[in-house]
């Protein structure tokens, strides 16, 4: 009992003492006021996002008519639709005719409707439903009418108005607002997503192997050059036309076959410099090194020297087709380089210590000392740069919709309201507002990367 | 490197959606509405030859055994898809280009004759009287249907164009001429399904087409004469149309680089200088504030306050110089005299992001320099504080600045995109964002070429200041 007891006090400290990297930039995050403050705001931007439609929606979230119960704001979502297996479209008996009356949910105005009970969302608007009293740039200050139970045209109570207004089709821009945070976050998540993707595996290949670790015969090179040629040819000029009806019918499809499409052209490349190990005569079996650092290194120059903007704006306008997938994955092929450049940075710090040496010594393989032993110690720049670089997706996002490029045209988001604005100066509330939603978000990115990187980075703190 | 931008650059134009020829020729000819389709053909002929267009794209091509290696000498982009798909699917080329003849004759025919002559044969055949508008009707329906049978890849459709053709044509005595034709076609359909080789896409043919392609020429085009092509809004040779437009902008740059590092690195000394100090703190939070307002939201709301009849109209709206004034007699001190309040605005909202941006850097690579070793010496010496900041400090801390340059240019010429849009400047930035809404490619390519030029300049310019900057690197 003793002795038990006298283990677990010798245990304990020993636990406390031991140095957490990641408890430490915990608390030195924490620590760092402004970016902990800006995380929550964060949260609560993502929460908005989510729950948009709950937020800012024209259809009330519970209603009675008519002695009838409706959930409208349920029922347009295709996911709780298929939970709670609601319509978009329910019908009632009118008290007066007696026939049945059908509602259909999206085109009724409910508010003119003589409800029993009713809860609204908060902001009782859409960002897409035009408000035909209010149209022509109704200011937040100025009268607002709407059309209410009894038919008749008074002034908007509180509830009811347009605290920051509309635009010239009527259309409120806090609905706007708080809708266009999806698209905002959407773009700036996945687009980094992707670059992150491309950029720690690029740029680990390139730190790590360098130009001269990757080692293989002549012929392998040599094959697989010859390869990619049948490759590209079975894998892209074959079933090009499976691709182009595959992104005609809808855009996720045509990605997928562009990915099994990726798949061949790998497999055949990787046929060919399985058929250059065969060779075993000593002229084709030298080995020769791969200069993946240089051709990485080389790329991301290439990238780099082009103006990404413009790079990005003639991609899009190549592909007639809008839609925030093509635009998500633009941003994220064309802004890969950076994270590529910090990990390629790291890891060529890294592969030259011992316990790499020591890894290497122990028998492990190449995957395995990258993505075990390497790359963890490389990954804190990596969050840095990401946090950056949603805060530049979104930037460049927002910029395209305010040009009229880059989303489709009906997806109401901060750009094109701030666009919107632009042609109509009278209406100051089309710029400020959608103009401080963009500054606020890319704000508190950038307040949580600076953050990141001083917790992470003990030795860029000054 | 160069040869890498230029070749994504051809890549991008050659993928291009839309024919520039159709462009062009509508652009061009729109005063002289010349309905004679076989002189228009002729100019359209005649202006391919001179873009090159009926050569292949590149030195050499990736095709299957069943494509022929001269179908970029089809010009309509969708018969040419058509064709290709045709190919894909059958791949037997000889009897696919009998089908395409077969159609083509059809169309030639259907075309050449009209409703006149027709009635004029049929009263010698037969004894009713036609009404004309019927006749028209049924040519026109041929017409119509042969036209989109060059736009049909699908089996199904193809048969039933096919039969209704044979339809109208069989029911009417008058369209007797057209039998031959119509039995051709359907007959060479049924020839090219039977007699499909479909094998012969499974197997890869490299062509060679050496140095007589649209790349060679356009390369040959901008290396040796300086050509970029013309543009295929209204015809003007590109490069004359970017010069000006290049010089508009570069003097937006390059004035708002300088004032940015004018005004950064003395606040960026300043605040490393006076560290934990107040000044310190605020000039971080306003560079902080400044680095994240987005470009055109800052350039808009310039606008909305000095340039609008409800505020102060301190600066015009927008443009690059005034419109009812001739400026092109002045000097240059004249002219900028008129010039410089369209630029005030967009100087201002190019500088401020960069400028943020800098001194942010300058202040932490400044902390970092002022904690070594050798400034403690220096100091120990009794050297002054501004001797030691100035001459031993600042060489030092600038280097990270200098590479920022490399940085800062690209993102100003793209950033001139948005810029000049906002504020109506016409620059580059500008004329590359119509030359895209209207699809005018060799304006982008060149675009595209040139600012990657102008970046490898800059990364020159940056190596040249590294050298002056720091001793120990010497070319």
């Amino acid at each position: 009992m003793k002795k038990n007891k006298k283990h677990i006090i010798n245990t304990e400290p020993a636990e406390a003492n031991l140095f957490s990297y990641r408890k430490y930039a915990f608390t030195q995050f924490k620590k760092n006021k402004p970016a902990w403050y800006a995380s929550w705001l964060l949260c609560l931007i993502i929460f908005i996002a989510l729950f948009a439609s709950f937020i800012a929606n024209d259809q009330p979230i519970y209603a009675k008519y008519r002695g009838k119960n409706f959930y409208p704001v349920f029922s347009q979502h295709w996911l709780i639709k298929s939970i709670f297996n609601t319509n978009a479209v329910d019908s009632t008996i009118n008290p007066e005719t007696g026939y049945w009356e059908k509602i259909q949910f999206d085109i009724t105005d409910w508010r003119t409707l003589e409800l029993e009970k009713v809860i609204w969302a908060p902001i009782p608007y859409s960002p897409h439903k035009q408000d035909i009293y209010n149209n022509d740039f109704a200011s937040p200050r100025s009268k607002q009418y709407m059309k209410n139970a009894q038919g008749k045209i008074v002034e908007s109570p509180w509830f009811f108005r347009h605290h920051l207004g509309t635009d010239a089709l009527g259309r409120d821009v806090l609905s706007g607002l708080i809708h266009g945070t999806k698209v905002s976050l959407l773009v700036g998540f996945f687009s980094v997503i992707i670059a992150a993707i491309i950029g720690v595996f690029l740029g680990s290949m390139a730190g790590y192997f360098g130009d001269n670790r990757i080692k293989i015969s002549r012929a392998s090179f040599w094959f697989s050059v010859l390869g990619i040629i049948p490759a590209y040819f079975y894998a892209f000029h074959v079933r090009r036309f499976v691709i182009a009806d595959a992104f005609a019918d809808k855009i996720w499809w045509g990605c997928v076959q562009l990915l099994f499409s990726l798949f061949i052209f790998c497999a055949i490349v990787y046929l060919f410099y399985k058929a250059g190990t065969l060779l075993k005569n000593r002229f084709f079996a030298k080995q020769v090194s791969l200069p993946v650092d240089s051709i990485v290194s080389r790329s991301i120059e290439l990238l780099n020297s082009l103006p990404r903007l413009i790079l990005i704006i003639t991609v899009s306008a190549i592909i007639k087709e809008r839609s925030l997938l093509i635009l998500v994955i633009i941003i994220g092929f064309t802004s890969w380089t950076e994270i590529a450049r910090f990990v390629r940075a790291e890891l060529l710090k890294v592969r030259v210590l011992d316990y790499i040496t020591a890894a290497k010594a122990s028998g492990l393989s190449n995957r395995q000392i990258i993505l075990k032993h390497a790359l963890p110690n490389a990954l804190a720049p990596v969050f840095v740069t990401v946090a950056f670089g949603m805060a530049s997706a979104i930037l460049i996002e927002s910029g395209l919709s305010f040009l009229g490029i880059g989303v489709p045209e009906e997806m109401v988001t901060w750009g094109s309201m701030l666009n919107a604005g632009r042609q109509e100066f009278d209406a100051w509330w089309m710029i400020v507002f959608p103009g401080m939603a963009i500054f606020i978000t890319i704000t508190i990115y950038n307040l949580i990367g600076e953050g990141l990187r001083d917790a992470l980075d003990p030795k860029l703190k000054n | 490197m160069m040869l890498l931008v230029s070749l994504m650059a051809f890549w991008i134009s050659a993928s291009a959606p839309g024919d520039p020829v159709e462009i062009l020729t509508n652009s061009g000819t729109a005063q002289g509405s010349s309905n004679n389709i076989s002189v228009k053909k002729d100019i359209k002929d005649s202006l391919r030859n001179k873009l090159g267009l009926n050569k292949p794209l590149f030195y050499f091509s990736l095709n299957s055994l069943a494509e022929c290696d001269t179908l970029h000498k089809i010009y309509d982009k969708l018969t040419r898809n058509t064709l290709s798909r045709l190919t894909a699917k059958y791949g037997n080329w000889k009897e696919i280009h009998a089908y395409y003849t077969a159609i083509l004759n059809l169309q030639q025919k259907s075309l050449s004759l009209s409703a006149d002559t027709l009635l004029l044969r049929c009263a010698a055949d037969s004894a009713d009287l036609m009404q004309k508008d019927e006749v028209n009707n049924s040519l026109n329906q041929i017409i119509n249907e042969t036209n989109s049978l060059l736009h049909t890849y699908e089996h199904n459709f193809i048969q039933t164009k096919i039969d209704s053709i044979k339809n109208i044509i069989y029911d009417q005595n008058y369209l007797n001429c057209f039998k031959a034709e119509a039995d051709n076609l359907s007959e060479s359909y049924m020839q090219m399904i039977a007699n499909s080789t479909g094998w012969k896409n499974y197997v890869p043919v490299v062509r060679w087409h050496g140095l007589n392609s649209q790349y060679h020429q356009w390369l040959k085009n901008i290396l040796l004469k300086g050509d970029f092509g013309i543009s295929y809004t209204d015809g003007q040779p590109v490069i004359t149309k970017i010069w000006n437009k290049f010089l508009l902008s570069s003097r937006l740059i390059i004035i708002s680089i300088f004032l940015a590092y004018l005004i950064s690195i003395p606040i960026g000394i300043a605040s490393a200088r006076r560290r934990g100090s107040w000044f310190e703190k605020t000039t971080g939070t306003i560079l902080f504030m400044l680095y994240s307002l987005p470009g055109f939201f800052a350039g808009t709301m310039l606008l909305y306050w000095f340039a609008n009849p409800d505020h102060w109209v301190w600066f015009p709206e927008g443009g690059s110089q005034p419109i009812d004034i001739d400026l092109s007699q002045m000097n240059f001190f004249e002219r900028f005299a008129y010039q410089w309040p369209y630029m005030v605005l967009p100087i201002i909202t190019y500088t401020y992001s960069s400028f943020a941006f800098i001194s942010r850097i300058i202040r932490v690579s400044m902390l970092e320099v002022l904690s070594q070793d050798y400034i403690r010496t220096a100091r120990a010496k009794g050297l002054s504080d501004n001797r030691v900041i100035y001459k031993h400090a600042l060489r030092n801390a600038l280097l990270p600045v200098i590479t920022l340059f490399v940085n800062i240019f690209p993102a100003a010429v793209g950033g001139s995109v948005i810029l000049e849009t906002i504020f109506n400047y016409s620059g580059m930035g500008l004329a590359g964002f119509d030359a895209i809404r209207n699809y005018d490619y060799p304006m982008i390519v060149s675009l595209f070429t040139l600012s990657g030029f102008m970046t490898m300049i800059a990364y020159f310019v940056a190596d040249l200041l590294y050298a002056f900057v720091d001793p120990r690197i010497s070319y």
